[in-house]
């Protein structure tokens, strides 16, 4: 009975060559799979973000102002003002040839990077007028003065476009050469469901505040995976997919890193932001004041370029677009791009569709 | 050869389950007319069942099995995303989200502050600064380096005056 088994020719179903060289690489696939999932579970490794040489330039309180040095062949330098609260800045420079800072330089733009740091319990009376202000304008100035130039384009990316518009209408004479807005909200009435859910008739921004003082991480984080309940599944779906491919697992460790590093908000820079921006859209209006000056986005007369991206539920585009009408800049563009809030400036599409055309643009203009 | 009907009967059963599921999602979350949830599921439903009897009919079992269930999942996701993003983006549900916050707030208010307040006992009894007090103290230096900042703006724009008096 043994010698038979092992003697027994197995009755396979007629397979072609084609089919069965098919069979071996999803099979070899499958190895890897189990290869990299003992490896992420058993040995996972820190990745390794943020690998282009910066040095800081300037400190202020808990942010920070970094200096990203290129060839510059452009004479304009770039500052770059990203959300404050809620995640990590290091999604801009996440991994070698992963990293929208990396390209940027490497097109010969002088990069500045604001870090506003990791707000605690003692900031909690650090207003969004203060951060519009105060520690902007500072940092903006001490890039020029680090840049030597006379002038500077700035970026502004998801919230760090309607605060640095904010800064920017104020403020007339800080000499702004282009502004870009990716992906930052402008008409809160057309912000999604973040819009809806912040909304006076059922969010109570004072309650909330006064009783908890600063906005935790975790909620910060329940508020974002709630916007996408089925973020989590197929983020792992696509991870099992590719887990055979060792460069899809180092890209995913790297975003998976920041995807779980949420940070918290000021109490006061929350009650303002969501007041002021969301429930009363005073920004678009044109109803907004800093530091006593009124906030008029018809006086931004440099070049405009605002991007949209398609699937943004965070900012959708109906909310970015509104700029370039907003504006008196003669020289504006609007783009809507291919990808979501995040995959607009991180990964490999916004390597193919994002970062070429804002280099571009601002190439151009530079 | 795999047993069509058994597959059948599998996902009839799988289709029952997630459209039952969502009918309860949708009225839980107080949409007033719940839209046809056979709408997200049919075509895909349709797609991979056509995918998924091909496969089983044939004779050898190709490799694509696995990138149409791959597809499969995809579908089924983005319908129910689509689900989800419909139900989330009704005032109801928004209302409804605004009172759980509205009583969190109300039984973590309380908590929070008799924590901190036994906190501020327990610290004060063993001869230690309290929270607000070391709070206080790193406002106080925040505000000391923003009055050394206005201080060095001023010095600047007085430096900048002189050197231009001086090039005059």
């Amino acid at each position: 009975m043994k010698d038979e088994l092992f003697t027994m020719t197995p009755e396979m179903p007629s397979m072609s060559p084609e089919m069965l060289a098919r069979w071996q690489e999803e099979l070899r696939r499958n190895s890897l799979r189990m290869k990299h999932f003992s490896e992420m579970v058993m040995n996972p490794k820190e990745p390794e973000v943020g690998p282009t040489p910066r040095e800081e330039i300037y400190r202020k309180g808990k942010s920070r102002l970094w200096r990203y040095a290129s060839k510059r062949t452009h004479k304009t330098p770039l500052l770059f003002v990203p959300n404050l609260g809620i995640s990590r800045p290091y999604i801009f420079d996440l991994m070698p040839k992963g990293s929208f800072i990396e390209h940027m330089t490497q097109q010969g733009f002088d990069f500045y990077l604001v870090d506003w740091g990791v707000f605690g319990p003692e900031d909690n009376d650090l207003t969004l007028e203060h951060a519009v202000t105060k520690i902007l304008p500072r940092l903006a100035r001490k890039a020029l003065e680090s840049s030597g130039a006379g002038e500077m384009s700035v970026l502004g990316y998801c919230m760090g476009a309607p605060l640095s518009l904010s800064w920017l209408a104020s403020t007339p004479e800080f000499p702004v050469k282009n502004f870009i807005d990716m992906a930052g909200p402008v008409d809160f009435s057309q912000v999604g469901l973040f819009g809806l859910w912040l909304d006076a008739r059922y969010f109570d921004v004072d309650k909330y505040v006064d009783t908890l003082g600063a906005i935790p991480a975790d909620m910060v984080k329940m508020g974002f995976k709630l916007l996408k309940p089925t973020m989590d599944l197929s983020t792992n779906l696509n991870l099992w997919w590719n887990l055979w491919n060792p460069d899809y697992v180092a890209g995913f460790n790297a975003l998976n890193k920041w995807a779980n590093e949420y940070l918290p908000f000021p109490g006061e820079f929350f009650r303002q932001w969501v007041k002021e921006y969301y429930q009363q859209n005073r920004l678009y209006k044109g109803e907004l004041t800093m530091a006593g000056r009124p906030v008029r986005l018809g006086s931004i007369r440099c070049p405009v370029l605002a991007v949209g991206a398609k699937e943004d539920n965070i900012a959708p585009p109906g909310c970015v677009k509104p700029l370039v009408s907003a504006v008196s800049s003669s020289d504006k563009e609007y783009v809507e791009l291919p990808g979501g809030h995040i995959s607009l400036i991180a990964g490999r599409g916004a390597s193919v569709h994002c970062w070429p055309k804002v280099s571009s643009w601002l190439a151009a203009r530079s | 050869m795999a047993d069509q009907t058994g597959t059948q009967q599998l996902f009839d059963m799988w289709k029952k389950q997630v459209d039952e599921g969502t009918q309860a999602w949708l009225r839980m979350a107080g949409q007033g007319q719940a839209p046809d949830p056979q709408a997200f599921w049919r075509p895909f439903m349709d797609q991979g069942m056509q995918a998924w009897s091909k496969v089983m009919t044939q004779g050898a079992v190709s490799p694509d099995l696995m990138t149409q269930w791959k597809q499969f999942l995809d579908q089924w996701i983005a319908a129910w995303s689509k689900v989800l993003e419909q139900a989330m983006g009704t005032e109801p549900f928004a209302q409804a989200m605004g009172k759980q916050l509205e009583s969190f707030l109300n039984v973590s208010g309380p908590v929070k502050k008799a924590a901190e307040q036994q906190v501020e006992a327990g610290l004060a009894a063993a001869g230690l600064p309290s929270r607000t007090q070391v709070i206080g103290l790193a406002k106080q230096i925040a505000g000391l380096e923003d009055k050394i900042e206005s201080l060095e703006d001023r010095l600047d724009a007085i430096l900048a005056r002189l050197g231009k008096k001086e090039r005059e």
